[in-house]
């Protein structure tokens, strides 16, 4: 091996990573690696500040291909200012740091993610289309084809990279996959989330197509989520309710973390088992929290169904894991759960039993936001400062910017 | 929200006499009105123009006003200066904006929580610090006053709401005002008592109860009321919405676990009436009472029940049900299954029929209904959680086939 790629994420969740030589371990456990901070969204603009890597060795990984024949490695780092201080732009050291104010409950709970992507043709050029190479559908046994053989190659890398997958099949678009990892701690997740989006990436790119994340990329199809299941183990039943009631409580705050994109929002509509209004349910499949009934003695999990994997993986355990604990610091409960579709839920019910809507867009998300201490108390000033500008900038954009749609509807008609 | 009108920022500085009283009168009818610690913060944001937040001793928000576009910190809990005590206000660490200011919230020599001050405009906050600590002395009083439960001439008002004394709900309203009392829309009523509390040990161990009850109940949504009688007490928990009725019922539920955990040594039975408004509440209480009643003569003690989970109990509990007693009890059964049946064009009341009549065999009813008996299965399922019962249960089973019954004769 003569590489190894010191990895890290900006504020947005972007993986960025600094290759050393293998000989230069080292000296970066020993702090000695440093990046210009000023050069990183969300980090220290305006400034050259050098930022030190600091490798944790428990995410030390071999990858499962070779650049130009060598064999590389990967290692995740939090981020340090260079007096050794945590940098609290840090995404990895912000949700360490949720995870030891939360309480024993919380610092116990295991995550299982489910996550969801669609598998793409590419142009001859190589640029990605929106083309499905399959016919399948829901756990489709059949569909065979080259996405599935990319799903297979994918979940075999992932097993061989220490990342275990529960189960992987088909989902309801064409096209569509999801992969389910097996609970772990919820800091192990977040890495393992990180993991899995490089490699779903990488493979499905081996195989000639191009996987994608985008939480709604066909308007006439499902969209891809990213639900994420807390095991609280054996805990009372009324800890379960609190934690259920903080993540209801925190939804509409949260929301702009864990669907951080303009596209997120086509997704959160009422269609395709999408959640829209902060519910819970036992059994509906479209409620935000729902707690499936469990298996024979086992304590049931709490499964939140809103978040995709645009999402900062980090920043998104943090805000739940801080929902979480809140609730159980407060005590507060949820309500009844829900039974039914949640889609068609008059205003006079929603009021009767407290029930909000999620944002509907980015902007509504990043205002709740702004309304709840909690979760910006999750994300510390930095990073919520730092976050809110790009997606206010990130907003703006799109809201200037004239969509194919409206060329579509007006173009003609004006 | 109060509609109280505020006295403009520029009359009140310190050195201004009638504009501190004036503002001090304010938050007394504030305050009157049923205006509890968020009302008063917003009263101050908007006389001040400041942010406020309070927050009491464990750092829980009492109230957040005056925010708008103005970003503060979740928590005044680590930019306090170490020795925080004085009265007067203290400057907060960065970074906080170094005019903000925090004072504390006492009550004699306890102190409450902090209230803390952060400017929106270019003036300081400090020439405001009068109007800030007498903000802080009224919502020490608010608080006081709902730890301390209910005075005298309180407890008059509860009584003459449980004997059904008022007329019409306005009346109890209007004397409740006169009483210093703040009314929630809708209430509803648990029941407690110790079991087999020896009479040596009984008045202390009901305060212990009574305090867990307090703590399992305690609800953002107000005062929670308490109701001394015989050995037990009633607590009225308000509930202006159906969820806080549901959050009041599981809590009720939780309330044996609670006494277990805080180790009294001691086991409690209750019960939970139904959501009521206001003017209602009495009915709640009756309900909660006879909740309490079945839950230990049917179901053992050491439990607290909500009524609406009794089924036909308390029907057959009560002496002279009349037939439009059991028609309402058949309906609040059915109804929510005949109205899923309709919306989803399902099967489940033919279903639930077929069932019982056929002695609860599975393979009988698929065969009956002609479906696979993993489709009898899910419909018992759905019945379940959308019909709130435990079809494995034989209370349940008695409260539906009495439910049937009652509906297949008046057909």
């Amino acid at each position: 091996m003569r590489w190894v790629r010191l990895a890290f994420v900006d504020v947005l969740g972007i993986q960025k990573s600094v290759s050393i030589p293998a000989n230069e371990l080292e000296d970066a456990f020993d702090g000695k690696v440093t990046f210009d901070g000023g050069s990183i969204d969300g980090f220290v603009r305006g400034e050259e500040v050098d930022m030190v890597l600091r490798p944790d060795p428990a995410t030390f990984i071999v990858l499962p291909w070779t650049e130009d024949g060598q064999v590389e490695a990967r290692i995740l780092c939090d981020i340090q200012m260079p007096d050794g201080t945590p940098f609290e732009g840090c995404a990895r050291t912000t949700l360490k740091r949720v995870l030891e104010d939360a309480g024993d409950v919380v610092q116990r709970v295991q995550a299982a993610l489910e996550v969801e992507y669609y598998l793409f043709e590419l142009d001859p050029d190589g640029s990605p289309t929106t083309r499905t190479t399959d016919a399948g559908s829901y756990f489709d046994f059949s569909a065979s084809d080259r996405g599935q053989e990319a799903r297979l190659a994918t979940s075999l890398a992932l097993e061989s990279m220490g990342v275990p997958i529960s189960s992987a099949h088909h989902e309801h678009g064409a096209g569509q996959h999801e992969l389910d990892l097996a609970a772990g701690g919820v800091l192990t997740m977040a890495d393992r989330l990180l993991t899995v989006r490089g490699v779903v990436r990488r493979i499905a790119q081996r195989h000639g197509l191009h996987a994608t994340f985008m939480p709604k990329p066909l308007e006439d199809s499902a969209g891809s989520g990213l639900h994420i299941y807390f095991a609280l183990g054996d805990v009372d039943e009324a800890v379960r309710l609190h934690a259920i009631s903080g993540l209801l409580d925190h939804a509409p705050g949260f929301t702009a973390i864990c669907n951080p994109t303009v596209n997120s929002y086509k997704r959160l509509v009422a269609a395709w088992d999408a959640p829209v209004y902060t519910v819970w349910s036992h059994r509906s499949a479209n409620a935000l929290v729902r707690v499936p009934p469990a298996f024979g003695n086992e304590p049931p999990l709490v499964e939140v169904r809103s978040p995709d994997a645009s999402c900062n993986p980090y920043l998104a355990m943090a805000v739940l894991v801080e929902a979480l604990a809140e609730g159980i610091r407060a005590r507060s409960l949820p309500g009844d759960p829900f039974t039914g579709s949640t889609y068609d839920l008059s205003e006079r019910f929603r009021t009767d039993h407290g029930i909000r809507m999620l944002p509907r867009s980015l902007r509504q998300a990043i205002a709740a936001l702004d309304e709840d201490l909690v979760v910006r108390g999750a994300l510390g000033d930095h990073i919520y400062h730092a976050f809110r500008d790009a997606k206010l900038a990130e907003y703006e954009r799109y809201r200037k910017a004239v969509h194919p749609w409206e060329r579509e509807a007006y173009l003609r008609v004006f | 929200m109060h509609d109280e009108k505020v006295v403009p920022s520029r009359r009140l500085r310190r050195d201004n006499p009638e504009a501190l009283l004036s503002y001090a009168e304010a938050l007394a009818r504030v305050a009157a009105g049923g205006g509890g610690p968020q009302a008063l913060a917003s009263h101050l944001a908007t006389a001040i123009d400041a942010a406020v937040l309070v927050e009491d001793t464990q750092w829980r928000h009492l109230a957040v006003a005056g925010t708008g576009e103005r970003a503060i910190p979740p928590s005044v809990r680590d930019l306090l200066p170490k020795d925080a005590s004085a009265d007067e206000g203290v400057a907060l660490a960065p970074p906080a904006d170094p005019r903000a200011r925090a004072y504390p919230v006492r009550a004699g020599e306890a102190r409450l929580g902090w209230i803390s001050v952060f400017p929106i405009g270019t003036r300081s906050t400090d020439e405001q610090a009068g109007l800030v600590r007498l903000t802080a002395a009224q919502i020490a009083v608010e608080l006081s006053r709902e730890a301390g439960g209910g005075r005298g001439r309180r407890r008059g008002f509860w009584d003459r709401l449980l004997a059904r004394a008022y007329e019409d709900p306005l009346e109890a309203r209007e004397d409740a005002q006169a009483r210093g009392i703040s009314l929630a829309l809708g209430y509803v009523a648990v029941a407690i008592e110790g079991e087999g509390l020896d009479e040596a040990i009984a008045a202390q161990k009901n305060a212990e109860i009574r305090r867990v009850c307090l703590d399992t109940l305690g609800t953002r949504t107000g005062e929670v009321i308490v109701i001394e009688r015989g050995g037990g007490y009633f607590f009225l928990v308000p509930a202006p919405l159906e969820v806080d009725a549901a959050n009041a019922r599981t809590a009720a539920t939780l309330i044996p676990r609670g006494v277990t955990r805080a180790g009294l040594d001691v086991k409690v039975v209750g019960g939970v009436g139904r959501h009521a408004e206001m003017i209602g509440v009495a009915q709640s209480v009756d309900e909660a009472r006879e909740a309490m009643i079945i839950a230990r003569r049917m179901f053992g003690g050491g439990r607290v029940m909500p009524y609406d989970d009794l089924g036909v109990y308390p029907l057959l509990h009560r002496t002279g049900a009349t037939r439009e007693d059991w028609r309402a009890f058949a309906t609040r059964v059915l109804d929510p299954l005949r109205a899923y049946d309709d919306k989803h064009q399902t099967e489940l009341v033919r279903t639930l029929k077929l069932f019982f009549d056929v002695g609860q065999n599975i393979k009988e009813a698929a065969a009956r209904l002609n479906v696979h008996r993993h489709t009898v299965f899910y419909r018992l399922r759905q019945i379940g959680e959308i019909g709130r019962l435990d079809l494995d249960s034989p209370h349940d089973q008695l409260t539906v086939r009495a439910a049937l019954a009652v509906d297949a004769l008046d057909a």
